[in-house]
């Protein structure tokens, strides 16, 4: 065994230790090698559903907070929706995407974009407002149930114990109490609380961390047994260092994954709340109480109801694809793919 | 169904320039390059390599079980039929009745939810060999011919319901169900004791002899060629750099490679090299300087309210510049040991003392400032780095948890333990995920050495490594307590490893100690029963040796009144 | 596997107890139930404001209130449930007869449809992984997740029901109607079977020219306001089934298959004509599942004791042709039955209501009224859970496939079918069971939606009424009923889990 590294510089080309060939080929590749990080945005990067996703949540919400303005800032669009007004051509939407030479009326953006509601109001301002809050609503969501989620899930799993046992009893309680029921209940209590968005957004988050948590609870249960945190703990580490430090970093796939469905989740109970009654109410707007408002007029106005419905799906469509996208990015084990070049090359 | 063969040395199984390529995310992968090589009826060849080395993939292309990502030329017959380019449905036909195959890990290779009889008369049935109740007879047959005691009974029960050893003997059932010409074993003792892979060896050949298959043995253990093989294949980096008879390649190598290998292999001293040797279990007794001492000591697990006892009644000591080696194969509580030593489980009863402070009372603050002067090594580099965690940081977090130096001393220091550890000081913003596993576990070593410790704690710390890279690191594990003097317990279920460092042993079954003492008396000159045939069940990578071992093993067990296969 | 049942039986209890008083203490709290009465100028404002508080036991704290509920409730073990009173004072067991056997049909049948083809398509594209079919699945299951429930419904009622119901008046296709259908048609059903390209064509081909000739004669016969099958019709078919039910499994070759499967598809054929008068006249539920339970019985009969060594496959085919030919006699009744259905209700699809008032039809004209009220309300809770059940089965077969033991399946020469679902389904549904049971307590809030939109008087709305007036009873009830069934729908998930699990059992 003394031989082994009696060779200290081994000639190129001509090694026959393992251990050698490694390390010869450590010392040779520089800074090249990536990150774990850099190899996560590639795959992420290359994900063509998520990116087409990214460009529509952006433009989306680019649309929305800058044209209209938001807190106090004002926008690029004219008109307010607070502005009833005369109703033009039955209030029909003057925005048309089908050019002429197909038959269409040409591209045009036009007076009232997305058409008006039955008092004159500008629709397109009306939606606008809405995908705002709904956005604004969503992202509060996500970012309280992920907090939430994320420390009760990885302190369950890692202490074990009562905590754990607490949490999985809460956890339990979403079997028989539907989410939408809670969420209403609660939802009716923020109404009263005032019609500030942002207690019905801290309320939802309240009600919707702990998917994540049993996730979270569960990756830290395997990884803790991993021996770098049997490490950590013989070199005597606090346990918040090993959670903080070790555990929650290596959870931090699930967690993002988590943290943009939890967002798609949240859009899509708060329309439903704001259906129901039990959400958003006026004088605060939202989508799914635009579409609550207008649902009867789908036979005469139509387009009331097709905007902000499409706007909702675009939006959850989108975060459901970027999430589905960070998810293959940080976990490319179920991507095994064969490159459409290698093909050809084994065929020919 | 078979290829009744009039010339008797037509191959059973032949690989003609076949070459594998995987396409991965990070370009193309040469796994086999150009590999040819034949297997004749009735001969036992084995396919020795460490990992990378292409002979998992070779096995496997034989199957034609190989990703869809895998570039495949060249040829891999069985029988008359190349394998490569034939259409999915006529490999089927070729699988079970002319090729079989062993797994690795019996633990996962049979399906968790379908009884062993649904599992085992599912191929006599495809293959139309034996229907209904002839097939469950057929495999009650089977199980009786692979030792499984009771197998009228233990046919209906499912593989969680049988051991490991057991588990391995029915995947070998299903691969003899079909009468195959050649079996693929892929590394079918790996995940075994060494007893249990002494038997399943001693199975083999059996079958082997009974049956007349060939066996295509994919394996890196040298121990094992030695035990088995009639030829010899050496695979390095997806080249077969030498063939030829078990004789010639193990004791008179031609490549470069294979002697590296063969020189790696640790093995047990023979007596009057150990005895010569005896002279270096550490300082006299007067000089010792006690760094660790555990007396009666009692570990339990508490398995959801109720206790397992792990470890019971177990006493040794360990001096600085002394390695104490445990021994025992898996469930003996070796582990469990280092583990409480580390702090990770309670001590149920007994002293377990570091410097004469017993960690069982000690208040927690106290119990961490003893913990600094302890150092662990894991045995999986897998995991026993943070994943998100720079080099630098994971040799430096020590300092860091005991408040130790300035950011500059401590990436000093991080760089000094680089040097000791022969590794570039430029791994330092390096993530473990792009070093090997010997690499990484040489940045264990140094992450335990960070704050210079009295004791290391080694938790089997190369059974996850190739030989030759086993053998640098248990090199380096040797010089640096040299250089540190520090006391060391290597944990390990190897005892060539052990006698290569150890100055005492510990010899452990089912939580209990078997036999202690000085490495020369126990693993030399053992006493008691269970040492002896855990000795003599270790293979040696030697034929002739190993011929005459196994004859003496199979004395022994019947002195000792065992069932042998 | 007993004790294991009931203990998680008692853990269920104990969290629906504790759910019930979060939920009372959160709804007594979520406003004023006197907040309508405090605003109104009625004469008689003190008296009807101290007749609610009496309805209501306001004037107790909380955890009274609480306990007469309870009390109530507990009565349920001497099967003398008293859920309480609503403000007004009507009693809530009255309006929930009503309610929960609608919304538990609704919910149970949409479940039940969701796992069926979740799954089923969640294994087609995990075995098809990176196919076009997969990417299509993909998108369409991350659309139907992103869909608001009720902006859904609007869209179901107005153009499948309305456009529907618009048709069958007259039905008729123009000739671009008929080649669009051919060709959409013609391409799902190769991107379906897949295979190589020149596979693919021919499969477009044959599907794309039936349609473009079956739709105009099938338009000239009136077959869409007067289908039918006929004695002659169930008995080819079902024929048809048991010759490629047995090719599928052995080959047509195997006469142990054969000749149950034939016995059988003859027997169907026989008492489909025998019994015409008893399913025409004297039908009932009990015939209909009686003799599902026979169709499947006497032929696993037959199959057991005519296969020989093949008894197992011989039982299984004949099975599936004794359940096939029964579920195609029940096919022709309705037929039969449709063009007087029509004249009854010349627009099928309701968009409104569980039932149709007053309908007084025979046997397969209820059914019909019942099935069409119910179906756009199922398609689409059908739809939207579908998504994630067939995401969850996909991901699931995946992550089984590639484990070592669909290695060694496969080293055993098994087809790909057997690799499939012998090995690799029922490892991969023990996840799945657990899953199943979350998604059917969101599935409840999903019909509470649905329930809105298409105006059924449900449980949904005993919901919504009794939070918007602060009154905890109605909610009490509606959590009692949907809690219980959850609850009960979780210990059959458990149940079945320890059936194919058995690691748990044994």
């Amino acid at each position: 065994m003394s031989t082994m590294n009696d060779q200290k510089t081994p000639s190129s080309g001509d090694v026959y230790s393992l251990a050698e060939a490694e390390d010869a080929r450590l010392i040779k590749e520089d800074a090249e090698s990536l990150s774990q990080g850099q190899l996560i945005r590639r795959r992420f990067l290359h994900h063509k559903a998520a990116m087409v996703s990214v460009g529509v949540l952006v433009f989306i919400t680019v649309m929305a907070f800058s044209s209209i303005g938001f807190a106090g800032l004002p926008g690029w669009w004219g008109k307010t929706y607070l502005d009833a007004g005369t109703v033009i051509d039955g209030g029909r939407p003057t925005l048309s995407l089908i050019p002429t030479w197909l038959g269409g009326d040409g591209i045009r953006w036009g007076e009232y974009p997305f058409g008006q509601e039955n008092t004159g109001k500008d629709y397109f301002a009306l939606v606008m407002r809405g995908t705002q809050k709904s956005i604004l609503i969503a992202v509060i969501v996500g970012a309280v149930a992920t907090c939430i989620g994320a420390i009760i899930g990885a302190v369950a799993g890692y202490f074990r114990g009562w905590v754990d046992s607490i949490l999985m009893r809460v956890t339990d309680l979403f079997i028989v109490i539907p989410l939408l029921v809670l969420a209403a209940v609660l939802g009716q209590i923020a109404g009263n609380l005032g019609s500030s968005i942002v207690y019905l957004a801290l309320v939802l988050g309240l009600v919707t961390w702990t998917g994540l948590a049993r996730l979270v609870r569960g990756e830290i249960l395997s990884l803790r047994e991993r021996e770098f945190v049997s490490a950590a703990q013989s070199m005597g580490s606090s346990s918040g260092r090993i959670i903080f430090k070790h555990l929650l970093p290596n959870t931090i796939g699930v967690i993002v994954v988590n943290a943009t469905f939890a967002i798609a989740g949240a859009i899509l109970l708060e329309t439903s709340l704001s259906y129901l009654g039990f959400g958003v109410v006026a004088p605060e707007s939202s989508l799914g109480l635009l579409i609550s408002e207008y649902q009867n007029s789908f036979t005469n106005r139509p387009w009331l109801f097709w905007w902000p419905g499409v706007i909702i799906v675009a939006i959850a469509l989108s975060v459901n694809f970027i999430g589905d996208g960070l998810r293959d990015a940080f976990d490319p084990r179920q991507t095994q793919k064969r490159s459409k070049k290698r093909k050809a090359k084994a065929n020919a | 169904m078979k290829t009744p063969s009039e010339n008797p040395a037509a191959p059973v199984l032949s690989f003609a320039d076949l070459s594998v390529t995987f396409d991965t995310e990070f370009g193309d992968v040469d796994a086999v390059k150009k590999l040819s090589l034949d297997v004749k009826p009735g001969e036992v060849v084995a396919l020795v390599g460490e990992s990378g080395s292409g002979k998992s993939v070779t096995s496997t292309a034989a199957m034609g079980l190989l990703p869809h990502n895998a570039h495949i030329t060249g040829a891999a017959s069985v029988g008359e039929s190349n394998v490569v380019g034939l259409p999915e449905e006529q490999v089927r036909r070729l699988r079970a009745t002319n090729v079989a195959m062993v797994f690795q890990e019996p633990m996962t290779a049979l399906n968790p939810v379908l009884s062993v009889e649904r599992q085992m008369t599912e191929a006599l049935e495809l293959h139309d060999l034996a229907y209904g109740q002839d097939a469950v007879d057929r495999a009650v047959e089977l199980l009786e011919q692979v030792g499984i005691p009771d197998p009228k009974r233990r046919i209906k029960q499912y593989p969680h319901q049988f051991s490991g050893g057991q588990r391995q003997r029915i995947v070998i059932a299903m691969a003899i169900s079909c009468n195959p010409d050649i079996i693929i074993a892929d590394e079918p003792t790996t995940a075994l004791d060494v007893t249990v892979q002494a038997e399943i060896l001693d199975l083999l050949r059996r079958l082997k002899d009974d049956l007349g298959t060939g066996i295509l043995l994919i394996t890196h253990n040298m121990g094992v060629v030695a035990d088995m093989a009639d030829r010899v294949a050496v695979m390095f980096r997806g080249d077969l750099v030498e063939t030829g008879t078990v004789e010639d390649v193990l004791t008179k190598p031609q490549h470069p490679y294979t002697q590296k290998l063969l020189e790696a292999v640790p093995r047990l001293r023979h007596a009057d090299e150990a005895l010569a040797s005896a002279g270096r279990s550490g300082a006299a007794e007067a000089d010792r300087r006690l760094v660790l001492e555990a007396k009666n000591l009692v570990l339990e697990y508490d398995m959801r309210g109720h206790k397992f006892r792990a470890v019971e009644d177990v006493s040794f000591d360990v001096a600085s510049n002394e390695i104490l080696g445990i021994v025992g194969e898996s469930g003996s509580g070796k582990s469990t040991i280092a583990k409480a030593v580390l702090g990770l489980l309670p001590v149920a009863s007994g002293t377990l003392s570091v410097q004469g402070e017993d960690l069982v009372t000690l208040p927690p603050k106290k119990a961490k400032a003893v913990r600094r002067r302890i150092g662990v090594v894991f045995q999986d580099p897998a995991a026993s780095l943070n994943p998100r965690f720079p080099i630098g940081d994971c040799i430096t977090e020590p300092m860091v948890i005991h408040r130790v130096g300035t950011r500059k001393e401590r990436l000093d220091r991080a760089a000094e333990l680089l040097d000791a550890v022969r590794l570039p000081r430029t791994v330092l913003n390096r993530y473990p995920h792009e070093l090997s596993g010997g690499q990484r576990q040489r940045i264990s070593i140094a992450r335990a050495l960070t704050l210079k410790p009295e004791l290391l704690i080694a938790d089997e710390p190369t059974s996850a490594l190739d030989v030759s890279v086993q053998a640098s690191v248990l090199e380096m594990i040797a010089e640096l307590q040299a250089e540190y003097e520090f006391a060391c317990l290597f944990v390990s279920h190897d005892l060539a490893v052990v006698d290569l460092l150890a100055h005492h042993v510990v010899v452990m079954k089912d939580g209990r100690t078997v036999e202690q003492g000085p490495t020369s008396t126990v693993l030399h000159a053992p006493q008691e029963d269970y040492t002896k045939r855990l000795l003599a069940a270790a293979p040696v990578p030697h034929p002739g040796e190993q011929r005459d071992r196994r004859e003496a093993r199979r004395k022994l067990l019947r002195e000792q009144g065992l069932r042998i296969d | 596997m007993l004790k294991f049942i009931l203990r998680r039986l008692g853990a269920a209890l104990v969290i629906l107890f504790g759910a019930s008083v979060l939920l009372y203490v959160l709804v007594i709290n979520s406003g004023d139930p006197l907040s309508d009465l405090r605003e109104s100028n009625a004469d008689n404002r003190e008296y009807l404001m101290q007749q609610r508080i009496d309805n209501m036991n306001l004037d107790l704290p909380w955890y009274q209130r609480y306990w007469s509920w309870l009390t109530g409730v507990g009565k349920c073990f001497a099967l003398q449930c008293d859920l309480g009173t609503n403000r007004s004072g009507v009693s809530i067991n009255s309006l929930l007869e009503l309610a929960a056997s609608s919304t538990l049909r609704l919910v149970l049948l949409a479940t039940l449809l969701a796992l069926v083809f979740g799954i089923s398509i969640g294994i087609l594209t995990a075995v098809r992984q990176y196919s076009g079919l997969d990417y299509g699945v993909t998108f369409a299951t991350f659309l139907f997740f992103s869909l608001p429930v009720f902006w859904a419904a609007v869209l179901l009622k107005e153009y499948m029901a309305i456009g529907y119901n618009d048709w069958v008046r007259e039905p008729d296709f123009g000739p671009v109607q008929i080649i669009v259908i051919a060709v959409i048609a013609g391409f799902l059903m190769q991107v379906f079977l897949a295979g190589s390209m020149r596979r693919r064509i021919i499969t477009f081909a044959v599907t794309a020219g039936f349609f473009a000739a079956a739709l105009p004669s099938l338009t000239a016969l009136e077959y869409f306001r007067n289908p039918q099958l006929g004695y002659i019709g169930v008995a080819v078919l079902t024929f048809a089934v048991a010759l490629s039910a047995t090719a599928m499994a052995v080959g047509v070759k195997n006469r142990k298959v054969l000749y149950p499967a034939l016995i059988t598809a003859a027997l169907v054929s026989v008492v489909q004509v025998a019994l015409y008068n008893v399913f025409v006249y004297y039908m009932n539920w009990f015939i209909m599942i009686g003799g599902l339970a026979l169709a499947a019985a006497i032929p696993w009969f037959i199959g057991r004791s005519m296969g020989g060594r093949y008894k197992g496959i011989a039982a299984g085919v004949s099975v599936a042709t004794g359940v096939i030919g029964a579920g195609l006699t029940v096919v022709d009744h309705v037929f039969r039955a449709w063009p007087g259905f029509l004249g009854m209700k010349p627009r099928p699809i309701a968009t409104i209501g569980s039932q149709t008032p007053n309908f007084g039809g025979d046997f397969w004209q209820t059914m019909l009224d019942q099935g069409t009220q119910l179906l756009l309300p199922t398609i689409l809770l059908t739809i939207i859970s579908l998504a994630s059940y067939s995401r969850y089965t996909r991901a699931s077969m995946l992550e089984v496939s590639s484990q070592d033991y669909i290695r060694t399946a496969r080293s055993k020469g098994l087809p790909e079918r057997t690799v499939i679902f012998r090995h690799a389904f029922r490892n991969a549904l023990i996840p799945i069971a657990t899953i199943a049971a979350f998604d059917f307590a969101a599935l409840i809030g999903g019909a509470v939606i649905t329930e809105q939109v298409f105006g059924w008087k449900g449980m949904g709305e005993l919901f919504q009424t009794g939070l918007r007036e602060v009154d905890p009873n109605p909610v009490m009830a509606f959590f009692l009923i949907t809690g219980t069934a959850a609850i009960l729908f979780n210990l059959l998930a458990d149940i079945f889990y320890a059936i194919i699990d058995p690691r748990i059992r044994v």
